[in-house]
């Protein structure tokens, strides 16, 4: 589904991505690990076609396409979504008209019907029963005056809207309680098949009690360094990462 | 006893100010980021000097579906067989006050304090040669039923002046509409109004310009407050080629509340600037600014806005927001908050921004499927929205949005949105 190869990513002239290899297949959930600094958010956000990044060498194709090519919009309606580390607050636009923008931009793209209102919110409705969201959210300005804990459970709320086909999770258990992480998982969970894959930044292996992943990878120094089961993150949350970037 | 004066007098001695201080230049510094001497350029000597003939009244531009008491000038002559006045509310054209001559205190409109702030040769003029306005009395404790509402038809050269009187308790919505008569001649809209608010009165003042895009629009907002009284205004600055509003609050009683709103949305060459100045004298007073432009094209904005706190207003609560999103290269906004402060216990916050569109917003709302188009749309709609949300008439505001957001650059599939909040 998603295929990265020998990806090299500057910011302001500085490198971040230093040649990095990553496939992701249908049905499948990754976890991405590694130092604060490291890329990580980059690598997200490189996938989900946020500008001010050069990609000096190497590709990303995503269901055979290059996703390089297209617009953040294009790639949202190809499937790609990125629940943000840091979600951003945009007083005066709706919560839920944001996201009827979206769903209908890319039901039409897709040459389906556009929902009307009912459809919609019902629509929406059950989404956010899913994640716990309450209802007085849907109708506030997107993300102004969430509380950490909230922005997170909404960027899943948007998710499970959203339906996408491949996720991307950067850091979303950061700055959960317990209850909220439980919420969030089941989201993911939820979200699960064999036709969706899922690609998640964390740095705590508690996230992957509750969403187990098939491969745990290291990214530092640019790269992925290390690729393992479940039980690297064990080790990882053990011993840390020096030990594999001296390897 | 105040000394005996006629309105023959006064006028003459506007006009002999009116001699003196002519156009303002810009070296003066309120006004020096707006040239007028294209006025006299464009329009010759006698720019000042009023349209004689008005051609018919037409609604189109107007409020249709507002319910209201409507007051409708055609060139600053008031056309009685368009209007509709209140009854048993002292509600006249000025051309009819000037009839009743030295009568009552409705008269108080006709004054001119030389020495006011920000005062010029366009108010001088206006006091001097107004032929029409509006003259409202709202006698203690009555609460308008419906908003009165002033049409401007601007054609040609005009002056208009007029003058609000809210007696304690008194409840009044005024909407001064400027709009734009079809012949696109370059001309001048000269407006002075004054609102007097007693104790305890409130009033909701919309003011909406639209004129057409040759037209030079001038306007003076003069507001005194009494102790508990409430003025909100609305201005919104749409058309015109140069607009010139001075907006001026004095909160002289205790716990006197004003809000001032401003959104401006300018394209094309055209110039708005808008000076307040709020006057905070007395006591556990409040004063609320939030400007908002939108510049596109070559447009230029001017926000200066200034808050005076006097010595005695102590436990003043003020601030000020003034934000403005450039949203071309050539675009220009020249922006002052300014604070005077003669007393320690005061609560005072003041800020502006100048920007561009907010990258990290437009890629949050593309990333969840927007077409950039409309991501822009909406993030210009939440822009000016912090100035809409405030009009609480229904019919005003939907009419506002309507026609803000029909100057936008990025206007696509907009309607209906605002309806959801
Ligand atoms: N917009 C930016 N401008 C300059 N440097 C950036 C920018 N975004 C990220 N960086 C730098 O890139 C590196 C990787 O950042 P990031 O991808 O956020 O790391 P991680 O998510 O792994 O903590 C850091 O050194 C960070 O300072
Ligand atoms: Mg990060």
């Amino acid at each position: 589904m998603l295929e990265i190869k020998n990806l090299h990513v500057s910011v302001g002239g500085k490198a971040i991505l230093k040649g990095l290899n990553l496939e992701i297949k249908a049905g499948e959930v990754h976890a991405i690990m590694g130092p604060n600094g490291a890329g990580k958010s980059t690598l997200s956000n490189v996938i989900a076609g946020r500008s001010g990044y050069e990609v000096t060498a190497g590709s990303v194709h995503y269901q055979g396409e290059d996703l390089l090519l297209k617009s953040p919009e294009e790639r949202a309606w190809a499937g790609v979504f990125l629940a943000f580390q840091y979600p951003v607050e945009i007083p005066g636009v709706n919560n839920t008209y944001l996201l009827k923008a979206g769903v209908n931009a890319k039901r039409k793209h897709l040459g389906m019907g556009e929902l009307d209102a009912f459809e919609f919110m019902q629509l929406v409705r059950e989404k956010a029963r899913l994640v716990e969201l309450d209802a007085s959210f849907l109708s506030r300005s997107v993300n102004e005056g969430f509380s950490g804990g909230e922005k997170k459970r909404n960027e899943i709320f948007q998710m499970a809207v959203l339906e996408p086909t491949l996720a991307l999770l950067d850091e979303t258990d950061s700055g959960l309680d317990i209850d909220a992480l439980r919420i969030v998982a089941s989201g993911v969970n939820k979200l699960r098949s064999q036709d969706r894959a899922i690609m998640m930044v964390t740095h705590y292996q508690r996230l992957l009690n509750y969403i187990e992943p098939d491969f745990v990878h290291v990214l530092a120094d640019g790269q992925i360094l290390k690729t393992g089961d479940k039980t690297l993150a064990l080790e990882l949350e053990e011993r840390g990462y020096d030990w594999v970037k001296d390897a | 006893m105040p000394e005996a004066y006629s309105i023959e007098q006064l006028r003459a001695q506007a006009f002999s100010l009116f001699e003196r201080l002519g156009l303002p230049g810009r070296k003066l510094e309120d006004w020096k980021y707006t040239d007028v001497s294209r006025l006299a350029s464009t329009l010759g000597e006698t720019w000042w000097q009023a349209t004689s003939e008005q051609p018919a009244f037409s609604a189109e531009g107007s409020i249709e579906d507002l319910d209201a008491y409507r007051m409708v000038f055609v060139s600053g002559v008031f056309v009685p067989a368009q209007s509709k006045l209140p009854d048993g509310v002292d509600v006249l054209p000025l051309a009819d006050l000037l009839k009743r001559a030295q009568s009552d205190d409705s008269k108080a409109l006709f004054k001119l304090d030389t020495d006011a702030p920000l005062m010029n040769g366009f108010v001088a003029v206006a006091v001097a040669l107004a032929q029409d306005g509006l003259c409202a009395c709202i006698a203690d404790g009555v609460i308008l039923d419906k908003p009165l509402y002033m049409i401007h038809v601007g054609h040609g050269r005009s002056h208009v002046l007029s003058g609000v009187m809210l007696g304690t308790g008194a409840e009044a919505t005024l909407i001064e509409h400027f709009i734009g008569s079809t012949d696109e001649v370059a001309g001048l809209s000269n407006t002075v109004t004054y609102a007097r608010l007693a104790a305890n009165a409130s009033l909701t003042h919309y003011r909406l310009q639209q004129e057409h895009a040759q037209q030079y629009h001038m306007g003076r907002v003069e507001v005194k407050q009494s102790r508990d009284s409430r003025y909100v205004l609305h201005a919104v600055e749409l058309g015109s080629s140069l607009s010139r509003l001075d907006v001026l609050v004095k909160l002289a009683e205790e716990n006197a509340s004003c809000e001032l709103n401003g959104l401006f949305v300018a394209s094309g060459r055209q110039h708005i600037d808008h000076h307040t100045r709020v006057d905070h004298i007395a006591p556990r007073c409040v004063s609320r600014e939030n400007y908002r432009t939108l510049l596109d094209g070559r447009s230029h904005g001017v926000f200066n806005g200034k808050v005076v706190v006097h010595k005695g207003a102590v436990k003043t609560d003020s601030s000020q927001s003034n934000a403005n999103l450039l949203l071309s290269k050539k675009s220009e906004i020249d922006t002052k908050p300014e604070l005077e402060i003669y007393n320690d216990d005061v609560k005072c916050a003041h800020g502006a921004t100048i920007g561009q569109l907010d990258q990290a917003q437009l890629y949050y709302l593309t990333s969840r499927g927007v077409p950039e188009a409309i991501a822009k749309e909406l993030l210009l709609v939440a822009f000016a929205d912090s100035v809409l949300v405030g009009m609480k008439d229904k019919t005003v505001r939907r009419f506002i949005e309507r026609a803000a957001f029909a100057k936008l650059p990025h206007t696509s599939g907009i309607e209906g949105l605002t309806h959801e909040r």
